[in-house]
């Protein structure tokens, strides 16, 4: 079946409309900004223990929207460098979930000026509330395995390479996003062979300012311990709940009567492939492949990750067990047959299912690096869930600030024919 | 001519139809589908986008037979890893428990993978009747340009819908160049 584009291309298919969501983005960015701003008056006005937990809190939660980012621009860069048909009726919501990257790179800074806020203002000494511990003069004295690596633990050269991060990420977000909605304005050609050569550059040095921030953002919370799969670990979150948060929104566009044709039970087939092969089966090969590799090797200084997530008696011990069983086991069985990839409320419910556990599993990825603190403190809920809602608040803005889909990409044709042939 | 008598007329394997290109043969295929056929294939040098749906095709059951494989091989892997390492030949290596979960795993998933394998692999032979080492068809000379450039259509005798004259008429009307009675 042919299918003219104009006639899919209508206004009331491809905009969202000025008022739709007008109270929703604002609704949950304000509850999103007032829950930071508990977690910040919590920490300020709280014990040690409390000024910890919300610097790991709100760190997990601005890391979860940095991830959203990070994960929607690589598929935006791998859509680009294959030059993908079929997606491209898709593509402007990966674009919008990209270009809110600085939403995660502004939390990251807050949190880093709360860390130099909350550690002058309160007594130092071993157990000051730093999020990065080597910072803490009084806590490394002493320390040999510090002092191998202090040299690249600095926190001067740790802000300049935060800055080169988030330089990278966001001028291939911007720049990304500059080809794709000047094409909507002019509908040149070219913008697509510029946007494709930017992706193969920025598939290359994004890989590896994700493996260098994922190491100073999230292993260097415990400087003691490395582990080479933790990257991977962190790329996995990344893509999984990029993709699970861009085919949520894909589907309620749908449930509200826009995107007829632009985004059928076709796309979301093969955007449900990829949220099970990444969110779900990728998650759980690295997961699995990096505690193995400890467990197996039992070398002490690997095994101090796994040694705290495995106390008796903690809330972490119930969260290592809880993850394979809802991040992988019941997601695999329940998303693995063809019908439910193809239901709307079906796909719908997994996406939210996976982007709570790959919540859950970031967290317990981080907090437990606390000394002596054994489950949850109300810092944490408020503390993660800020972030979180303040990105899809924005988000919201975002999709109804523009058309849902590129609007004069040469190849739109390629996408509104897409079938999965099986 | 009483010789010619006790010749017996070979019985008919069905109807097969030429079709000279894809549009045609894809309309075609639409109308004997409506017309409530089910014994009946297309034949085509090149895959036809769209044609599972205007053959009204279901979905393969292979999906079951490997689930089948994988479901075997995961709980085989469980039982027979719990069976040596627990039981059978208890070995202390490294000080990990006998029946640990963590060594097993790679073993359950190769096992899983490697009977899934079997499952559409051997699941896709015998669902297509392969190998298949006669078909009444490759009598037909005709027929052999269906690797080159035409396109069949064959319904067979056995289809509840078929008639002798009426199905061979119908191919002619949908278009078909050539319609011919296929012996078995």
């Amino acid at each position: 079946m042919h299918v003219s584009p104009e006639k899919v291309l209508s206004k009331e298919n491809i905009y969202l409309g000025d008022r739709s969501g007008g109270m929703l983005w604002a609704a949950l960015s304000f509850v999103g900004l007032a829950l930071i701003g508990v977690a910040v008056i919590g920490a300020l006005a709280g014990d040690v223990m409390a000024k910890s937990v919300a610097l790991y809190a709100l760190h997990t939660g601005a890391l979860i929207a940095m991830g959203f980012s990070i994960g929607a621009m690589v598929f935006v860069m791998l859509f680009r460098a294959v030059e993908a048909g079929w997606s491209i009726s898709v593509r402007r919501q990966f674009e919008n979930v990209m270009s809110l990257w600085w939403v995660g790179a502004l939390l990251i800074v807050g949190v880093v000026i709360l860390q130099m806020v909350l550690t002058r203002t309160s007594e130092g000494g071993h157990d000051a509330p730093y999020l990065w511990k080597w910072m803490n003069p009084a806590y490394t004295e002493g320390d040999t395995i510090y002092q191998a690596k202090a040299a690249y633990l600095s926190p001067l050269f740790f802000y300049i390479r935060l800055v080169v991060y988030f330089a990278i990420w966001g001028g291939l977000a911007t720049g990304l996003w500059y080809y794709s909605t000047q094409q909507d304005l002019d509908g040149d050609k070219r913008h697509s062979l510029h946007a494709r050569n930017l992706a193969y550059v920025g598939m290359v040095v994004g890989a590896f300012s994700l493996l260098f921030a994922s190491t100073d953002l999230v292993m260097s919370l415990d400087y003691h311990w490395f582990s080479t799969m933790l990257p991977v670990w962190f790329f996995a979150g990344c893509l999984g709940s990029g993709i699970a948060l861009v085919v949520l929104t894909l589907i309620v566009l749908r449930s509200m009567g826009r995107l007829h044709v632009l985004f059928t039970s076709e796309h979301q087939h093969d955007l449900s492939k990829l949220v099970f092969g990444f969110a779900v089966c990728f998650w759980a090969y690295i997961a699995f492949s990096q505690y193995m590799l400890i467990w197996y090797a039992n070398i002490p200084e690997e095994t101090a990750f796994f040694d705290i997530r495995k106390q008796p008696g903690t809330l972490w011990v119930i969260i290592s067990w809880v993850l394979p069983i809802a991040h992988f086991i019941l997601p695999f069985i329940f998303f693995l047959p063809r019908p439910i990839r193809r239901s709307s409320a079906g796909t719908a419910f997994v996406c939210v299912w996976l982007i709570l556990v790959h919540i859950i599993d970031w967290w317990w990825m981080i907090r437990p690096n606390i000394h002596g603190s054994t489950g949850m403190h109300w810092i944490d809920v408020v503390g993660v869930a800020g972030p979180v809602l303040l990105f899809v608040g924005l988000l919201i803005r975002k999709v109804a600030s523009g058309p849902l889909v590129p609007l004069r990409d040469p190849r739109m044709y390629e996408a509104l024919e897409h079938k999965n042939y099986v | 001519m009483a010789h010619a008598e006790a010749i017996p007329t070979p019985p008919v394997w069905g109807v097969m139809a030429e079709f000279p290109d894809i549009t045609s043969i894809y309309k075609a295929a639409h109308e004997v589908r409506d017309a409530g056929f089910t014994k009946w294939d297309v034949y085509s040098p090149v895959p036809i986008h769209g044609m599972s749906e205007a053959m009204g095709l279901k979905l393969s059951r292979i999906t079951f037979i490997i689930g089948a494989g994988a479901t075997t091989g995961v709980l085989g892997a469980i039982a027979l890893q719990i069976g040596i390492s627990a039981y059978e030949y208890q070995t202390v290596v490294g000080g990990k428990p006998f029946a640990a979960w963590e060594p097993f795993t790679p073993i359950i998933f190769e096992l899983g993978v490697l009977l899934s394998a079997f499952g559409a692999v051997f699941g896709m032979l015998a669902l297509n009747k392969l190998p298949m080492l006669y078909h009444p068809l490759h009598k037909k000379e005709r027929f052999l340009r269906v690797s080159d450039d035409r396109f069949v259509l064959a319904i067979e005798a056995d289809d509840p819908n078929y008639d002798a004259s009426a199905t061979g008429a119908m191919l002619k009307k949908l278009g078909a160049t050539h319609v011919d009675v296929v012996e078995a």
